[in-house]
């Protein structure tokens, strides 16, 4: 019996013509039309792709030719958030066939540092952005553009540039009903209907996870502007962190040949456990399911890894790509997608739910 | 001859002939009479003709012995009178009506007298016109109860000669004045209809002749067919005509409730008949046995005016008699259902006519118990229909299956009760596979071959004449006519409309799956099914009828398409060559131990099941025709989608394509009409645009294929199709897959090299047509961003170059060479001899060109080397 061939994505998307340096999977369980990915190029477009037809169905073009970093829809309606090297983050607007800019933020970092969002309330959320200075994050409210606050390392920790932002707040009871209605991502949503977050504090309370330039990973209280714990997981800069806040467990990769695995624990602080070794250096990004169960991570040596989410052993390693994969993405139901540079992107559906 | 208008003027004339009639009754006299009759006005006559009649009648019943000569002419003679006249009073009606049919009494038997023939029919001839000159309002009160005796006699005397006469002519008559007697008569003079009462009076009449009148004319009908088709057509119209009035719903339900009996003698009130609940059922049993007789021999009558009369005897009674007849309504309806697909498109339309209108009446779907018959029907049609598809002849078959799709077609909907049996479907599937079954014997299906690699120049717009009609012959094991296999199509796509399609289709794939006997006949029903669900080509009887929605129907569709162009059921062995590829199947895989999704954990086991050590031609015809079956399903399915077919595109174009360019004549006929279909029904101009618009769904396929070439060795093939079919627009998607050729190239550059370079060449050939100035070149080259999609750029533009520079044949022996030895000094496999020479050569070749840039790991093959020995030779 001929071991099982290796398995090829269920379909490539073809035609952005550039880099693919963000994904972001948006609709379709909310009933609102077909599913769509959204990818981000290195030649400043964003492609809007129906997953039904498998085309682009629209372009956007916003950031002035320069690479497009980031992408996250807002629960609210139809906007996108577009993050572009141009130094500007745009609010799109796409409902009913609309494509406008209707905002955009004036970004002060240069570096490749995806900013990240957590919906508040009712049309109102906090955006963390890579900051003025080399080492800061910057903590906005929008849509006002506000500017809460300016998250600054000590004077002696010197971590370098953050690389990577995850946003998230403690288990919020009290807005448990508000919170039904917002989706910033789904895995948020859920986090709130679950709070298995132990956190002496139950008010909600705005948390930032910020990956470091020195391959330091920190956590911030955001209201309170002071860096809970930080631990050193890698001796390169840490390129991506996802965080599973119902096991209160994230995982972070980096320039090197390994995945730091970490846990925050009662106190809020932040605790190595493991790292898991990789053949090759370079992860440029990670990824956990929306179901938790499994991770992906895009890597440098043109592969994607995915690993099992509780125990990391190695499940598989997809070989498609001819080039290094920036970024990969978990849509709601489980499928997978792929960015890389060699222009494509592989969309897999890995162990499909039933 | 002067016309004697005043009944003065005619009374002045006439006399003297009538006197001398009644004096001496002779035949010349009486012809005297008619003569100086042809000269009398009609109202002159209408004054005289008490007068008038009065001799003739006075010969009538003069006693005596009488030559029939005489009385035929007398009565020849009354008929003129009376044609021109009316009778206004009833006691003349009923003297003269009685005084005719005497005229055929015999006293000594039951039967006519034995008299000539001309005597009969001026006989009946003036019974018919004493009933049309009667006055309407004389005409009602003649049919009352003291008449029974009489009219008895005159029935029973037309019947006796409609059954025995030889003559034609008289039995035609003697129908014709049997439905003027009994009110059926449809000419102009009978305008009147009858209110309820005289309807209900008329009834009870009619009622005590029904016995003998239904007896006899079934005797008539089913006698031999040589009589005569409008004898058979006009018994049939009385007998439906007279049981519809007598039997009818309307007056039966009325009399239940009435129970008053008229006041007549006794005498006659012992003939007179109370239509009573026993009487009904009684009759109703009598009738049903008769009506039986009648339909068996009926419905294969030679003539089609006697179906088509069929059809109306059947509506007839089911309209009007569906309670008091319902024992009937079985056989009644299976006559009219069989007829459906009669030869005759006249009694095809009128059957069709009178089921159409029972759907909108109602009659079945409305009625429970119709419908409850039907579906017996049906129930006891799908258990023996395996048995009769076994030992039935073509033509048995035929109407085996005419019944059972008139059976679907008047069920409707409601067809879904008897699908919904297990047993009953079971049979029914059953049946359809066994009769389906192909005969795969023929050699010729193997042994065709597609030789020219002709190009998709076909557009749609040439074949535009229905495109699904053109199907291929198939050869079936059980039948040789196509009408039959015309009849299963209708009958499958029947089931389709009207059934749960989710409930068939699951059977019917289950079916598919469970073994390769039944996979060819169950793809051929489902293709017929999905096509009927679409409600094309469907002739929708039951307005109401919820189709399938397109939704639901893609999503079936789907999960058929995913069937069919599954590894294990499209890739199927159909010819050695392809059998030998399926050999480098143990490819070298990376030793992962991948995890797969659904769709490719099976591929491999069960292909390598499939590719079993030897087909016989007979499984390799078998897998030709399911590879066509399954390509005009997909056909199908596109017709049956429409627009909504673009979205299965991405799955269904690559299969299609690739068998396109099958070897196998069948086989590639078969896709160039699927994909024929797939233009028209998702509205592409041409094969070209139908490729060119999708070529990123091939694409995807095609680099997801060659990641297995082993398993998709004609890869390579559709690739070279759809280069040869895209634009320029089509650049930016090839460009990796073009990097992906190349690097297979390199990993099985000795087994696959030509059909590789034969896609290069297609690549080239595009470039060229493309981009056909070398300045489009650079643009070309400034478009591609990013390494690999400049590098190949160039790589195109230097081949180019070299193709528009003229290169000789010599050019290229000469870079081969060079080539191979520039090889040799790589692998360090050079004999120190022409170690110089050969340095020199490769100095100039690498100077020149760029494009065999990979210098192949796997170079030290046995088949180089012998390329490489005269080189050495030299």
């Amino acid at each position: 019996m001929a071991a099982p061939p290796p398995p090829d994505p269920q379909f490539v998307l073809r035609g952005t013509q550039s880099a693919v340096h963000a994904l972001h999977f948006c609709g379709g369980a909310q009933g609102q039309g077909h599913p769509l990915l959204l990818s981000g190029s290195l030649s400043g477009l964003v492609h809007i792709w129906s997953l039904q037809t498998r085309r682009a169905v629209a372009t956007l073009d916003g950031h002035e030719g320069q690479c497009v970093t980031w992408l996250q829809t807002l629960p609210q309606g139809h906007q996108l958030l577009s993050q572009g090297r141009d130094l500007k983050l745009c609010l799109w607007d796409l409902g009913e066939g609309r494509n406008a800019v209707v905002d955009s933020v004036r970004l002060e970092s240069i570096g490749f540092c995806r900013g990240s969002v957590l919906a508040r309330g009712h049309q109102h959320w906090t955006l963390a952005v890579p900051g003025r200075g080399s080492d800061e994050v910057q903590i906005l409210e929008m849509p006002s553009k506000t500017s809460v606050c300016t998250l600054k390392p000590e004077a002696d920790a010197k971590p370098g540039m953050p690389m990577c932002l995850e946003l998230w707040q403690t288990g919020d009871r009290p807005h448990q009903g508000m919170a039904t209605s917002l989706r910033p991502v789904e895995r948020r949503q859920e986090d709130m209907q679950h709070p298995a977050v132990v956190v002496a504090n139950s008010s909600p309370r705005p948390l930032l996870l910020a990956g470091y330039e020195d391959g330091s990973v920190a956590l911030w209280d955001v209201s309170e502007r002071k860096v809970c714990s930080r631990i050193a997981c890698h001796t390169e800069p840490v390129m991506a962190l996802d965080f599973d806040s119902q096991k209160a467990r994230g995982v972070s990769g980096s320039a090197e040949k390994a995945l730091a695995v970490w846990s925050l624990d009662e106190q809020q602080a932040l605790q190595a456990l493991r790292t898991q070794e990789l053949t090759n250096p370079g992860i440029a990004d990670v990824k956990i399911r929306p179901d938790r169960k499994i991770l992906a991570t895009a890597g440098w040596d043109h592969r994607i890894r995915v690993f099992h989410w509780w125990t990391m052993k190695p499940l598989a390693v997809l070989a498609f790509h001819s080039a290094t994969v920036h970024c990969v993405a978990f849509a709601t139901d489980g499928l997978l997608a792929a960015g890389s540079r060699d222009q494509r992107i592989s969309v897999w559906s890995l162990y499909p739910r039933t | 001859m002067a016309v004697f208008d005043t009944p003065e003027e005619a009374f002045g004339v006439l006399r003297p002939v009538c006197v001398q009639l009644t004096k001496t009754q002779t035949v010349e006299n009486v012809e005297r009479l008619q003569a100086q009759l042809q000269a009398v006005s009609d109202s002159a006559l209408q004054e005289l003709q008490q007068y008038i009649l009065f001799p003739l009648r006075f010969t009538l019943k003069a006693p005596g012995p009488k030559r029939e000569r005489l009385i035929q002419s007398v009565v020849e003679c009354l008929t003129f009178v009376l044609s021109s006249t009316c009778v206004k009073e009833q006691e003349l009606l009923q003297e003269l009506f009685s005084e005719l049919s005497a005229c055929l009494y015999s006293p000594n038997s039951q039967k006519p007298a034995a008299v000539s023939e001309e005597l009969k029919l001026a006989v009946i001839q003036g019974l018919s016109t004493l009933m049309h000159s009667a006055y309407g309002d004389i005409l009602v009160t003649f049919y009352e109860p003291s008449i029974l005796p009489r009219l008895g006699f005159a029935v029973s005397l037309l019947l006796g000669l409609a059954e025995q006469e030889k003559s034609k002519q008289i039995k035609i008559a003697a129908l014709k004045c049997l439905q003027v007697l009994l009110f059926q008569c449809d000419c102009e003079d009978h305008p009147r209809s009858l209110d309820e009462l005289e309807q209900k009076q008329l009834g009870d009449l009619f009622a005590a002749f029904l016995p003998g009148i239904s007896t006899a004319l079934t005797r008539v009908i089913t006698g031999d067919f040589k009589q005569g088709h409008s004898i058979v057509v006009s018994s049939l119209q009385i007998f439906y005509k007279t049981v519809g009035f007598v039997m009818a719903d309307e007056q039966l339900r009325r009399l239940s409730k009435v129970q008053a009996k008229p006041a007549v003698e006794h005498r006659v009130a012992e003939l007179m008949v109370h239509r009573e609940a026993d009487w009904v059922k009684n009759t109703s049993d009598k009738l049903t046995i008769l009506i039986k007789k009648i339909i068996e021999c009926v419905s294969v009558h030679p003539h089609w005016k006697v179906r088509l009369e069929l059809i109306d005897l059947v509506e007839a009674l089911l309209v009007k008699c569906s309670q008091s007849l319902v024992e009937s309504a079985g056989p009644l309806l299976k006559a009219l259902v069989s007829l459906v697909n009669d030869e005759s498109s006249e009694v095809q339309a009128h059957c069709s006519k009178a089921l159409r209108h029972f759907a909108d009446q109602k009659v079945v779907v409305g009625n429970r118990a119709f419908a409850d018959i039907l579906s017996e029907n049906l129930h006891s049609l799908a258990t023996s229909l395996p048995r009769l598809m076994n030992s039935q002849d073509d033509q048995g078959k035929f109407s085996t299956l005419s019944l059972l799709l008139g059976y679907l077609k008047l069920l409707g909907p409601r067809v879904n009760f008897v699908l919904n049996s297990v047993s009953h479907l079971q049979r029914l599937s059953k049946a359809l596979i066994q009769v389906l079954e192909l005969d795969v014997a023929d050699i010729k299906v193997v042994e065709e071959r597609r030789w020219n690699s002709g190009h998709l120049s076909a557009s749609p717009r040439t074949s535009a004449a229905g495109p699904r009609r053109q199907i291929q012959r198939r050869y079936f094991h059980f039948f040789t006519d196509e009408r039959v296999f015309l009849l299963l199509r209708q009958v499958c796509q029947l089931l389709g409309f009207y059934g749960n399609l989710y409930l068939l289709v699951d059977h019917f794939l289950e079916l598919y799956h469970e073994s390769v006997v039944y996979r060819k006949q169950a793809a051929m029903i489902l293709n017929e099914l999905v096509a009927g669900a679409a409600g094309l080509e469907v002739e929708n009887l039951h307005e109401k009828h919820t189709e399938t929605s397109p939704e639901e129907l893609r999503e079936i569709v789907t999960s058929i398409l995913e069937e069919y162009t599954s590894q294990e059921n499209w890739y199927l062995v159909t010819c050695i060559e392809a059998e030998e590829m399926g050999e480098e199947l143990t490819v070298k895989q990376s030793g992962l131990q991948a995890i797969t999704s659904g769709a490719h954990t099976c591929q491999v086991s069960s292909f390598l099941a499939f590719s079993n050590p030897s087909p016989t031609i007979c499984s390799m015809n078998s897998n030709i025709w399911q590879i066509c079956i399954q390509l005009e399903g997909i056909g199908h399915f596109a017709y049956a989608l429409g627009k909504d077919f673009r979205l299965l595109l991405m799955s269904a174009l690559y299969p299609v394509l690739e068998k396109a360019g099958d070897q196998t004549l069948l086989i590639s006929q078969a896709a160039a009409s699927a994909m024929m279909d797939i233009c028209h029904a998702c509205g592409y101009d041409s094969l070209q645009h139908l490729i060119n618009q999708n070529s990123d769904y091939l694409v995807n396929g095609i680099s997801l294929n060659l990641r297995h070439l082993s398993l998709h060795p004609h890869t390579p093939k559709v690739l070279e199709v759809m280069l040869q079919n895209s634009d320029a627009s089509l650049l930016p998607l090839v460009a990796d897959v073009v990097q992906d050729v190349l690097a297979t190239l390199d990993q099985f550059y000795d087994k696959r090299a030509t059909s590789f370079v034969s896609v290069l060449h297609a690549l080239l050939a595009a470039l060229a047509r493309w981009f056909p100035d070398t300045g489009n070149l650079g643009q070309l080259r400034e478009q591609s961003v990013g390494e690999e999609g400049s590098h190949l750029s160039q790589r195109l533009a230097t081949l180019e170059e070299g193709l528009e520079n003229t290169t000789t044949a010599e050019d290229i022996e000469q870079f081969l060479l060079n080539y191979l030895k520039e090889k040799d000094v790589a692998d360090g496999n050079v004999s120190d001899f022409d170690n110089e020479e050969g340095l020199g050569c490769t100095g100039s070749v690498c100077g020149s060109s760029t494009v065999p840039q990979e210098p192949a790991p796997s170079l030290g093959s046995s088949d180089l080397a012998l390329t490489r020995a005269p080189t050495h030779q030299r």
